[in-house]
Formats: structure tokens, C-alpha cells, sequence
């Protein structure tokens, strides 16, 4: 059953694997389509423009926590890790001067080393990744907390060129998202490495007795995923030209929706790059198409919680099908 | 069976390992409540000052406040200040009360995390014969009733506050223009005063209130929720938000959209991160509660029954209206 698992997501052929984008696709139409018939001025350009410089914080969040999932993992600690690599870097650049590339490297160094530290900590004792990444997630807000002294710090303009940098209308941090996604992607179903992620999450130990260096896998996958909500803290921080260390709260589960809607398996060894990131552009669709019909914040809650369960339940549909 | 038992054995070192860490956090803030209550003998008043998130900006500030003023006056009484984790952590709340009405001491100036959940404990302590005094948030008028006691309030009025705002708002809009409001959390009594205050100030200057979104104090929920709430409003002409927070969330958006300048923003709390905007002209005002003074009148207030045991009636705070102009003077 498990070897079965591992093929169906890794060695899966086009033909289904795009079957399958159809699919996220068709449900992100109907979301559209829905709201261009309810709210008002919802199908402009400017829409679809503003949800893609909203999106990249999420996106990127989203592939790292794909890849942890797969590995059977889960990583709580990115919205904290984010505030974190965000805190470091609005300190650096308005109190200590740093320039953006150097403010930018240590951002996503100080997320690679909470990432690598969750890893490390996972493999060298049999603590569940939950626990370590539950600890993770206080200590870095906590440590956030203490870089910015509980104060919302201002950086101005000279970040804000990074988000205020458009191609083609699109933001260059959308673009930078778009990159990541097709390079998790490649690496998940191109690469040795990517085959390993998907053995391990479906069956660790016996991906251990066939001579896979798992341990080195789950560093690799954890440092990863940090270092990704240090690059997400970077875009959200040039967004907002400032660094408040309140940001990220609930993103980490804001990410495992959005991958769990992706079809990825909560237990390992089965999931998908791009299906992460039609995940999370459905939950974008949705929160800024509610918003736009005017729905107060309670009624946005239940139906971002319906949608996620309605979604996670057809895709036990669309796998049962396919047997 | 060797494996199990080495595995059980490590889990009892870490738990053990982690137990002593807790003791010695816990041991060393005992310390330092400590020491400032026994910093200059023993007939001095113990004051705890109970507050809700040290987290948040708001209540740092608060704190800081207090300790300086504590600092000048150390011969008057002793501080233990106190906050919670979480804004939301109201049983941890109730439990700070229960330890300082244990410790014996003389009085409480208490921020409720929950205006309704707290009057029990605070109920409590009074009838132990601890002075309470409530500060920031508003202990529920219905529920003190009922419960048969009096505590006094001192702090501003959120409602006379965002009135404040509202009304330098109108003065640079065309009467009838369309306004939003980003509330904060919805369940919050100074969210609802907050909200109410804008409204006052709209509807008397005959603005037109097109929509009123929570964005729950948060910076990147306002910029997630201002884009939408432009397009379906293109001829919004103002964002009025709760916090400051929400208004930098709600400048960023504005600035992606094009439309700075063109749709103003207010603020609320002048927090240190808005003051560059206001100063460029990118937010119009926010208001100032004077967050380091607000424990300090909580607690000169407490003093005061102490010493003259003057009936408890509430006390109002200042709130001032900042803008560019009052900064530059």
C-alpha cells in the first residue's frame, strides 16, 4: 500500500497529473465566476493583479510546508520564524543600516537556521517534528519580540523597492514565488532527492533498511522550509515597509490548508508543488472575494473552514477514482 | 527492553532537565518581584499591576511607564507587575489575581483581558480587603451590578478619542464622501468604542459609511482586506482604522493600488512606527492615549484610596488628537 502511495504521487504520468490541475483549477473558476456574479467590480484586472502582490508570502510558506508534510512531517513554527527573520531584518536595515541584500541574506539565514535547528533537533532525538516545531514556533516569537522590543518597526521606502518593482504589472516578489514554486516542483518529481522525500514519507523506516540517508533528508526539508518563511518575512516586510513582530500569527496553519487542499497527505508520501499553490490562490480567491461582498470577519471564518474540508473531502474522491 | 528503558530514562532526564529550566525562570521572576517589594522595608504599600499581553506594543509601553514611574517614587510603595502570554489567556488572568490576593497585596490595578470574566476574582480580592482598580479595558457595568460591586475605571474614552479623529478627518473631506472603517477585534469593548466613535464623527459631518470590516488589529489582515474593499467602493475617499496596526496594512495597500493620497487614512494609539507617516503626509492622524501614563493613573489613583480611602468613582484619562501640525510644534 505504501510502495503504492509513493508511486502515485512521485512516478504519477502527465495525463493524470494534469487531470489533476484541471481539477484545482476548475473549483478556483467557480470560486471566480461566483464572485464576479455577487460582488461588485470583482472581475477587473486589478483583481487578479492585487490577489498575485498579496499571494507570494503564502506561496512560498506553502512549498516549503509541502515538502514537509510529504516527509510525513509538520512544521508549526513558520509564521513565528517569519516574524523573527522579519524582526532581524527591520532592525538591521532602520537601526543598524544595513542594505537591502545584506538585510535580505541575513533575513533568510536567521529563517535556514530556525529550519535547520527544527530538523536537526527531529533527527537526532525520535521527537515528533509537532513537538519541536510547537517549541520553535514560541521561542522564535518570543525571540522576535525581544529583537524589535514589542515595538512595530518602521523601515520605510528603502525596502519597500523590492514589492514596489513591477513586470508585466506583476510584483517582483509574485515572480519570485512563481520561481519557487516551479523549482519545488522539479525537484520533487525530477530529482533522486525528491524520490527520497516521497519514499520516506511513505514508509521512513523501510526507506532507512533499503540505505536512504533519511536524517539527512529531514535536515535538508526543515532547513529548507525555514529558510522559506525567512524569504516570505522579506516580501511581507517590503510589502509593509515595516517589521511588526504580531506578523504571521496563523500562518503555519494557514499553510497546511492550503497544501492539505492541494491533495497533499497529511501522513506523507503523496503531494504536489503546483497543487500547493492553486491551494493557496483559492483561499486568496476567497478571502478577497468575501471581503469585497462585504462579509464580516465570523461569516469569512466558517466558510474558509467549510471550503477546506469540503476540498479535502472531494480529493478522497478523486483518489478513490483513480483505483 | 534495555532500549525502552534507556528511552523511558532520557524522557524522565528531559522532563527533569526541563523542570529545573521552568524552577529557575520561575525562581528568578520571584526574584525580581522580590526585590522590589522588599527593596526599602516593610509598611510600604504592594501594588501589582496586572496587564494583558506584554507582546503587544501597547501594554510594553504601559509597563515601562509604570516602572519609571515606580523608579521616582520607591519610598511611596512596591510594583509586581504582571502580564500574560496571550491578549486572549483570560484563565491565566484569573490565576495572576488569585496569586497576588495570596500574597497579600495592599491593591490591584488591573487591564482585564475580558470585561465580563474578570469581575469575579476582582470581586474576590476586594472582599479580602485588596484595592482594585481597573484600568484600559472596561470591566462590564451589568455584570459588576450583579455581582454587587463597585470598581472604579480610570482611562480614556475610547469613543471621545476616535470622535477626535473622526471629526479632524471630516474637516478635509467634501460632505457626503464615502468612508470605510477597518474595526478590530469585534468582541473587544474598545473596538466597539472605537467603531462608535468614527460613526459619531461620519454621520454628524454627513459622511457615508460604505463599509465596516474587522481586520482584528492586524497589520497584514488590513492589507489583505483594503484592496477589496476598494474596487467594490472606487469612490472611497477615506480609510478609518482602529489602530495603528491596521492603518500601515491599510497604507501598504493603498500604495500597491495607486491610490495614496487619494484616499486618506487615520490611525489610533500613535504608535512609534506611524509618527513618519504622519509627518509625510501619508496617514492624516491618529490619537494619542499617552499608554505610559495610563498604569501610572491607575496606580496614583490606588494610592490615593489607600491612603484616604476615598469612595471609588471612574476617572477619566486625556486622549489627544495627533497630526502633523500638533507634531510639529
Amino acid at each position: 500500500m505504501t510502495a503504492g502511495k509513493a508511486a502515485g504521487a512521485g512516478g504519477g504520468g502527465m495525463p493524470r497529473a494534469i487531470a489533476d490541475y484541471l481539477g484545482m483549477l476548475g473549483v478556483l473558476l467557480a470560486l471566480i465566476v461566483f464572485f464576479s456574479l455577487t460582488a461588485p467590480n470583482f472581475l477587473t484586472v486589478r483583481t487578479f493583479q492585487t490577489i498575485a502582490n498579496q499571494a507570494p508570502d503564502a506561496i512560498v510558506i506553502a512549498v516549503g510546508m509541502t515538502f514537509v508534510l510529504i516527509i510525513g512531517g509538520i512544521d508549526l513554527s513558520v509564521g513565528s520564524v517569519m516574524a523573527l527573520s522579519g524582526a532581524v531584518l527591520g532592525v538591521g536595515m532602520a537601526q543598524w543600516g544595513w542594505s537591502l541584500p545584506t538585510a535580505a541574506a541575513v533575513g533568510l539565514g536567521v529563517g535556514l537556521l530556525c529550519g535547520a535547528a527544527n530538523g536537526a533537533l527531529t533527527v537526532r532525538w525520535p521527537i515528533p517534528s509537532f513537538i519541536v516545531t510547537l517549541g520553535m514556533m514560541e521561542i522564535a516569537r518570543g525571540a522576535a519580540y525581544l529583537t524589535v522590543s514589542s515595538q512595530t518597526q518602521y523601515v520605510g521606502s528603502r525596502i519597500g523597492v523590492l514589492a514596489d518593482t513591477r513586470v508585466l504589472g506583476l510584483s517582483l516578489p509574485f515572480l519570485i514565488a512563481i520561481a519557487v514554486v516551479v523549482v519545488g516542483q522539479a525537484v520533487l518529481s525530477g530529482t533522486t532527492f525528491g524520490r527520497h522525500v516521497l519514499a520516506i514519507g511513505a514508509n521512513e523506516e523501510a526507506a532507512r533498511l533499503s540505505g536512504l540517508a533519511t536524517g539527512r533528508s529531514r535536515l535538508i526539508v526543515f532547513a529548507a522550509c525555514g529558510m522559506l518563511s525567512g524569504l516570505a518575512s522579506v516580501i511581507l516586510v517590503s510589502r509593509m515597509a515595516s517589521a511588526d513582530p504580531n506578523m504571521g500569527t496563523g500562518y503555519e496553519l494557514q499553510a497546511i490548508a492550503a497544501v492539505v487542499i492541494g491533495g497533499t497527505s497529511l501522513m506523507g508520501g503523496r503531494g504536489s508543488v503546483v497543487k500547493s499553490f492553486f491551494g493557496v490562490l483559492i483561499i486568496a480567491v476567497l478571502g478577497y472575494g468575501l471581503a469585497q461582498m462585504g462579509a464580516q470577519d465570523p461569516t469569512k471564518r466558517v466558510v474558509t473552514g467549510a471550503v477546506i474540508v469540503a476540498a479535502v473531502i472531494a480529493d478522497y474522491y478523486r483518489g478513490r477514482m483513480r483505483r | 527492553m534495555t532500549k525502552w528503558m534507556r528511552r523511558a530514562l532520557g524522557g524522565v532526564g528531559l522532563v527533569a532537565a526541563m523542570a529545573m529550566l521552568m524552577a529557575g525562570c520561575g525562581a528568578r521572576d520571584a526574584g525580581d518581584a522580590d526585590e522590589s517589594a522588599t527593596a526599602g522595608g516593610g509598611d510600604k504599600p504592594q501594588v501589582a499591576l496586572i496587564m494583558k499581553s506584554l507582546a503587544n506594543e501597547f501594554f510594553k509601553t504601559m509597563e515601562e511607564g509604570a516602572r519609571a514611574h515606580h523608579a521616582e517614587n520607591a519610598e511611596r510603595y512596591d510594583l509586581i507587575a504582571q502580564g500574560i502570554k496571550d491578549e486572549l489567556d483570560v484563565n491565566r488572568q484569573v490565576q495572576l489575581v488569585e496569586q497576588m490576593v495570596a500574597r497579600g497585596v495592599d491593591a490591584i490595578v488591573i487591564a482585564p483581558a475580558d470585561s465580563k470574566a474578570l469581575v469575579g476574582v476582582c470581586a474576590q480580592a476586594m472582599a479580602e480587603g485588596v484595592t482594585v482598580v481597573n484600568i484600559d479595558n472596561k470591566l462590564d457595568a451589568a455584570v459588576l451590578e450583579e455581582q454587587g460591586v463597585e470598581i472604579p475605571f480610570v482611562g480614556p474614552d475610547n469613543r471621545a478619542g476616535a470622535r477626535l479623529v473622526g471629526e479632524e478627518l471630516a474637516k478635509a473631506l467634501a460632505p457626503g464622501s464615502e468612508v470605510a472603517i477597518i474595526e478590530g477585534v469585534p468582541t473587544a469593548y474598545n473596538a466597539q468604542q472605537r467603531k462608535a466613535g468614527f460613526e459619531d464623527a461620519m454621520n454628524a459631518a454627513g459622511m457615508k459609511i460604505v463599509a465596516s470590516q474587522s481586520a482584528r488589529w492586524e497589520m497584514s489582515e488590513a492589507a489583505r482586506i483594503v484592496p477589496p474593499i476598494l474596487s467594490a467602493h472606487p469612490e472611497l475617499k477615506a480609510l478609518l482604522c482602529a489602530n495603528d496596526s491596521m492603518a500601515l496594512g491599510a497604507v501598504a495597500a493603498l500604495r500597491e493600488a495607486g491610490r495614496l493620497g487619494d484616499v486618506l487614512v487615520v490611525g489610533y494609539d500613535n504608535i512609534s512606527a506611524v509618527q513618519e507617516l504622519i509627518r509625510d503626509g501619508q496617514m492624516l492622524a491618529t490619537a494619542d492615549q499617552h499608554a505610559d501614563q495610563l498604569a501610572v493613573y491607575g496606580i496614583e489613583y490606588a494610592l490615593e484610596i489607600l491612603e484616604t480611602g476615598a469612595a471609588p468613582a471612574d476617572r477619566e484619562t486625556p486622549v489627544d488628537l495627533v497630526t502633523a501640525e500638533t507634531m510639529g510644534s
